[in-house]
């Protein structure tokens, strides 16, 4: 399994987990153009502070070293990381990698 | 009453913190607690980890260790507090950005972490140690009492934040009680304050518990964002 397929694995799952608890009217479909962030943003502000959270963690634990997605590279780019599935698995990958 | 529950206690090693510390092994808790400095207790459900909590990176790194060992906290206390006592105008600005970096900072640092493991249990009470100070604001307490009540609203803002994953945030606004902290301040200042509130006393050890122990109850899941004052202060 190549680095993108481990990590969008993690966040297809925590997506999922997060999804669980959700009451079955708020439910989303999950899968790599899940929009995260934004006009289109299918999960609310919390949410998606929950799934970074998660992710962090599960992440850190995955690649033994640590991985903070919220960072000011995070914070100012022009298009937000967090738009979508897609976008957030290229982004940890990058901070992977670098 | 608190058989299986962890619970986090900032500066566990003196004060109130360690009045809280041992009321809550008394009551079957397993206890962490943080504080500047090396503490050792001998009961063996109590922890210690030496941590300054103005530190974010010092916290991070604690709670790493937590979450391996304990996997979730239940309870955190937020007691931790510095205090330095004097005119606004001849305060040292160390002391003032010492209060600023420990009371406010240090509890959002704290803070942070903790509900990150509450969150994963879906369950959790922040309690905050508040100060009759916030209310009465003394004289030379300008920079403390401001930080008090910045704990106070910063928690109440949590408490929005925190509420779907069924976290509560609230703050017990103490009075004064026999601690090193009130033995820093002069009796002739402390005194006259006492004297004035509903119930003019200074506050015993089971007064705060009694209060601490409401808002840690499983049955405070509706009560968030609020603030009890000790001694009839509102």
């Amino acid at each position: 399994m190549t680095v993108h397929e481990e990590v969008e694995q993690i966040i297809l799952n925590a997506l999922n987990t997060l999804n669980e608890g959700f009451n079955d009217a708020d439910k989303i479909t999950v899968s790599t153009d899940t929009y995260l962030f934004g006009k289109k943003a299918q999960i609310d502000s919390l949410s998606l502070v929950s799934l970074i959270v998660e992710l962090e963690e599960q992440l850190s634990e995955k690649f033994n070293r640590e991985i903070v997605l919220t960072d000011d590279r995070a914070m100012t780019r022009e298009k937000s990381p967090f738009y979508n599935v897609q976008s957030l698995k290229d982004y940890v990958v990058e901070l992977l990698t670098a | 009453m608190y058989t299986g529950k962890h619970v986090l206690i900032t500066g566990s090693s003196k004060g109130i913190g360690l009045l809280l510390l041992n009321h809550f092994l008394a009551n079957s808790a397993k206890v962490i607690g943080f504080s500047r400095n090396d503490f050792v207790h001998q009961s063996a459900d109590y922890e210690h980890f030496k941590v300054d909590i103005g530190d974010a990176k010092q916290v991070s790194a604690v709670f790493k260790q937590i979450a391996k060992k304990y996997g979730h906290i239940d309870i955190l206390i937020n007691n931790a507090a510095v205090l330095t006592s004097q005119y606004a105008m001849i305060m040292p600005a160390g002391n003032a950005e010492k209060m600023v970096q420990t009371n406010i900072l240090g509890t959002f640092n704290v803070t942070r972490e903790a509900v990150k493991l509450m969150r994963k249990n879906a369950y959790g009470r922040v309690i905050n140690i508040g100060s009759m100070a916030e209310k009465l604001e003394p004289i030379g307490d300008s920079v403390y009492a401001a930080s008090k009540s910045a704990m106070r609203t910063m928690i109440n803002s949590m408490a929005k934040e925190l509420a779907s994953f069924h976290i509560t945030c609230n703050t017990v606004g103490i009075t004064a009680i026999e601690t090193d902290m009130l033995n820093q301040l002069p009796r002739e200042k402390v005194d006259p304050i006492i004297k004035q509130l509903t119930i003019p006393r200074y506050a015993a050890p089971a007064d705060i518990f009694n209060a601490v122990d409401f808002f840690a109850s499983a049955d405070s899941s509706y009560i968030t964002a609020q603030t009890i004052y000790l001694g009839g202060i509102n």
